[in-house]
């Protein structure tokens, strides 16, 4: 069994990608924590599954902070269910991450092919 | 808080709950069977109840949880040993409640500015009298140069002139004096009040024949006029005069009483009467009899004021030669001079009481965390951090103190009405102590550091604990060493706080009999004083006289009373009239006779009656003393100081000194030279003169009476003849000479029972610790004392071991607290009389009394390691 430790070394370390992902994901409209799941894994073409371990400490964690909030609504199938959504703050946080991601994606690159950086 | 929990908890099952619906919908979708789905979307979605728990965390209340299981175990633990916590509560609670009671005092006494609008810049005016008079502070100023700057005056925007006076009530009740302000028109508007009922005196009712105008004080209008607002317009009788009311106070309005206004001042004022008399004809010279506030000007600094009061006067200065000069004091230092240094002391006191307190509670749980450390090892094997065990004994320690400090905020304030009530000594703006804001954030303050100190040290060695070591079931030697080595540190602070409070308090307890033992100049045993004043336009001067006189020979006649006199003024109430001393034989300026160069000193004067000196017990030194034949004679006996003032080394009889006249001054020949009286119990007698009462007739004065037995017996017939000669007469309660010098040193007695009670307290809980200490060392050293006794020691050699260790600590701290007591004795030097703050033999005592009590506390514990039997000591290691 996974130590509860290793839990949160998991949060720790997708920490910052997983809540951009799960705000890039809530920007298309409110979503509940299973389709948020789901969403995740079919834009990654099921390379990414989030495990719920760290999905619900998470959005449990961002609406904390402000940038998601909930509401139990009746889904489409009829079900009641918690949905999350962006908050303004959110979006600004969305942006911010997006851009922070980018200039990492771009310093990694740099230095997996260093004869492009010339 | 509880439910607001549940409900969050409730909602995180639900979401738990429709995910894996969800997930086992899509599987059931993708075609596997319900029950698989179900499974497998379990599986897949891992440890719900790990999951739950890392969820919570993210709601940030951990750590207010933490805390509340901190409580409910610091709460557990508490119940598990009520005695200690009994006692840790308790002394906590009359440490900290003592401590904001002092500072509630502190804090409505010096603190808090005076109810008047910006009182900043209130000032009180004065005179510096000239260095060679030897004046013993500033006095009140003189009328008429009052009247140059309020006329001319730019640097404030109102100057307003005070004094105490008295009148009598009579009508449907018992004749009752009243204690008054006879002020100026523009009082009230420089104080920035205003009367709540009808109207403020007008600048012409100041002069004489319209001044028969009062304003009541709101207590007064409630406690004899019955709260009823009819009252503004209704003319009363005062001292057989009508006068009409024009006003009455708010209620808020709070008088600082008697001498916060300057000398000369009687009780807190109920009634205000206006001036009676036209300042700017008043003298200009010699009358220094008027308290003076003003209202300075924003931006104007007390300088530039002086500078201008200077510059008012100096046309007046010029002419009669006047040498004193004007000075300002703020109104709120005038007010409170006296006990400055007395409260901050006796605040700094009970600092040292609480910190011992502290110190106490703090070994107490030192001793009980050491009974832990097993506990705490076991804690620590099981995942506790080191940091969660400190925070364990913390939280017991704030438990501890809150209880303490909440039980103490009570008994403060219970504390502090009945002082309030019984008020034994005379503290200014004394009605003005309650506990605000700013006491309860120092009592916050103080509670504060009680708990860091008292949970500091037993937190931090429950932390520092290696969980091996404690989990064997004997401690370690050196661990227990370590352990005595704190605890005797911390006795030392306490030895040493104890000798500084002793020092202090044995100081105080000294300067005190010095005090009261010093000759006073006359015999307090057996005198009765009953005051009396006779006032209103029935008493010219022939009908005050004749009311004396008779009153003199009918209260001689009463059985039991040895002898009877009278005087405006008895020993130990003040300096009285004073006027320049002149011997008109021998001035140094004939060409200006009332110049104050030619003044030989400050006298004051006394108005007496014959057989003031017997009755009083004034040893008579040369001469003979005034009687009835004198009336027709101007005559004086003046103080033996004055003797050797004016004719150093010659016979004083017959010489002749100016009398205190305000109009006129008189030649007196002196025909008598007595003893000094004291004005008040720590000055030196003053230079006085003694006129017989009938040249000058005052408004009163105070009857004296010598008894034969007991005083008491005879006050019954004393007012029977007072009222036999005048039914409208007000009979002030009688008192004995005893009760008024009691009542002049009541405030340092009461100082030094404080200080003392302080000492003995902090020197018991020394005590105790010193015990506790040498009680732990023999249980500690138990085998190797069964060892000694085994081979052969012998009683007082174990004994003296004993006592050694346990006084070890107690030198330090002996000589630390001797050290900082000789540092510190500076700042007490104000307070003391008579006695220097290093006096060597108040500090060997001191030492001898310490070292008694200490050997004493630890002969007890250390005879107990005699009766060790060695076979079960060896055997129980």
């Amino acid at each position: 069994m996974p130590s509860r430790n290793a839990y949160q070394n998991q949060i720790e370390l997708l920490q910052g990608t997983l809540d951009m992902l799960i705000l890039r994901t809530l920007q298309s409209g409110p979503e509940h924590g299973h389709g948020i799941s789901q969403a995740i894994r079919a834009n990654s073409r099921e390379l990414l599954k989030v495990e719920t371990g760290s999905l619900y400490p998470a959005l449990h964690r961002l609406e904390r902070q402000g940038w998601l909030a909930s509401e139990w609504k009746v889904s489409d199938k009829n079900q009641r269910a918690k949905f999350y959504r962006l908050t303004a703050a959110g979006k600004r946080q969305l942006t911010a991450e997006e851009s922070k991601w980018k200039l990492l994606l771009l310093a990694i690159a740099g230095v997996m092919n260093p004869e492009t950086n010339q | 808080m509880k439910w607001l929990r549940r409900q969050k908890e409730e909602s995180l099952e639900e979401e738990i709950r429709v995910h894996l619906a969800m997930a086992s919908q899509a599987r059931i979708e993708q075609g596997e069977s319900p029950d698989e789905a179900t499974r497998s979307a379990r599986r897949e979605f891992g440890n719900e109840l790990l999951i739950k728990e890392v969820t919570r965390d993210m709601w940030g209340w951990s750590a207010l949880e933490r805390f509340a299981q901190d409580l409910k175990y610091a709460f557990r633990q508490i119940r598990r040993s009520p005695g200690f916590a009994a006692v840790v509560v308790l002394t906590l609670a009359l440490g900290l409640g003592a401590i904001t009671a002092m500072f509630s005092i502190v804090n409505g006494v010096l603190l808090e500015p005076m109810r008047f609008p910006d009182p900043g810049r209130l000032y009180v005016a004065q005179t510096i009298v000239a260095p060679r008079f030897k004046a013993t502070g500033p006095w009140p100023v003189n009328a008429r140069h009052f009247s140059e700057w309020r006329t001319h005056g730019k640097s404030w925007g109102q100057i307003a002139l005070v004094s105490g006076m008295s009148l009598t009530l009579t009508g449907s009740r018992e004749p009752e004096q009243l204690s008054g302000f006879s002020v100026s028109y523009n009082f009230f508007r420089t104080l920035g009040v205003q009367p709540a009922r009808g109207r403020d005196f007008l600048p012409e009712e100041e002069l004489p024949g319209h001044s028969h105008v009062v304003i009541l004080t709101d207590a007064l209008w409630r406690t004899h006029f019955g709260a009823d607002p009819a009252v503004i317009g209704r003319t009363i009788s005062l001292s057989g005069e009508p006068n009409l009311v024009i006003g009455v106070m708010p209620p808020a309005l709070r008088m600082p009483t008697g001498g916060e206004w300057g000398p000369g001042f009687g009780s807190a004022p109920v009634i205000f009467q206006p001036l009676g008399f036209d300042v700017s004809q008043s003298r200009a010279y010699g009358e220094y009899g008027w308290g003076s506030i003003l209202r300075l000007k924003p931006g104007v600094q007390p300088q530039q004021a002086v500078t201008e009061m200077n510059a008012l006067i100096a046309d007046l200065v010029r002419q009669f030669h006047i040498e004193s000069k004007p000075g300002m004091t703020p109104l709120e230092d005038q007010a409170t001079s006296g006990v400055h240094s007395s409260l901050w002391l006796l605040l700094a006191t009970l600092g040292a009481v609480l910190l011992i307190v502290c110190v106490n509670a703090g070994n107490l749980m030192l001793v009980r965390t050491s009974g832990r450390y097993r506990e705490a090892g076991v804690r620590m094997a099981l995942g506790a951090g080191r940091g969660q065990l400190f925070r364990i004994v913390m939280t017991e320690a704030i438990v501890l103190v809150a209880m303490g400090g909440s039980l103490g905020l009570f008994l403060a304030y219970w504390g502090l009405k009945s002082f309030v009530d019984a008020a034994p000594v005379s503290l200014p703006r004394l009605d003005e102590v309650h506990m605000d804001w700013r006491v309860l954030t120092f009592s916050f303050i103080a509670m504060l550091l009680a708990t860091l100190l008292c949970g500091l040290v037993p937190a931090w060695r429950l932390s520092r604990i290696a969980p091996l070591e404690s989990l064997k079931s004997s401690v370690a030697n050196s661990e227990l060493r370590q352990r005595l080595r704190v605890r005797e540190a911390m006795v030392s602070v306490e030895v040493a706080l104890s000798t500084v409070l002793l020092v202090v308090g044995a100081l105080l307890m000294l300067s005190f009999l010095r005090v009261i033992h010093t000759d006073q100049g006359f015999e307090a045993s057996r005198v009765i004083t009953q005051d009396f004043s006779l006032i209103g336009p029935k008493y010219t001067d022939v009908r005050t006289r004749g009311f004396i006189g008779s009153a003199l020979l009918e209260l001689r006649s009463i059985p039991g009373v040895e002898s009877a006199s009278m005087a405006d003024r008895v020993p130990l109430r003040g300096d009285g009239t004073t006027c320049g001393l002149r011997d008109p034989d021998h001035l140094i300026d004939p060409s200006h006779p009332d110049a104050a160069s030619n003044f030989a000193g400050l006298a004051s004067y006394r108005f007496v009656a014959p057989d003031y000196w017997k009755t009083m017990g004034i040893p008579l030194r040369s001469g003979r003393v005034l009687n009835l034949s004198d009336q027709n004679r101007k005559v004086a006996v003046v103080s033996q100081s004055i003797a050797e003032v004016l004719w150093p080394g010659q016979d004083p009889i017959g010489r002749h000194v100016m009398s205190c006249g305000s109009i006129k001054s008189t030649v007196l020949e002196v025909v008598g030279v007595a003893g000094g009286t004291r004005v008040s119990p720590e000055q030196a007698p003053p230079l006085m003169v003694y006129e017989p009462y009938w040249e000058v007739l005052r408004g009163g004065g105070s009857f004296v009476l010598r008894t034969r037995s007991d005083p008491a017996a005879v006050i019954g017939s004393l007012h029977k003849v007072l009222r036999s000669l005048d039914p409208d007469l007000p009979i002030a309660p009688a008192t004995t000479m005893q009760q008024i010098l009691d009542e002049s040193v009541a405030d340092r007695r009461f100082e030094m029972d404080l200080a003392v009670a302080f000492a003995v307290a902090a020197l018991l809980l020394a005590s105790l610790g010193i015990y506790g200490i040498v009680s732990f060392a023999v249980a500690r050293r138990t085998p190797e004392i069964g060892i000694r006794i085994a081979l052969g020691a012998r009683p007082r050699q174990l004994m003296a071991m004993m006592i050694r260790q346990g006084m070890l600590p107690v030198m330090a701290g002996l000589a630390a607290g001797l050290g900082a007591a000789l540092l510190i004795g500076q700042l007490l030097a104000s307070q003391l009389f008579g006695i220097s703050p290093r006096d060597p033999v108040t500090i060997s005592l001191v030492t001898l009394l310490l070292l008694f009590v200490a050997v004493c506390a630890c002969l007890v514990p250390a005879r107990r390691a005699l009766r060790i039997d060695p076979a079960r000591a060896l055997r129980s290691e």
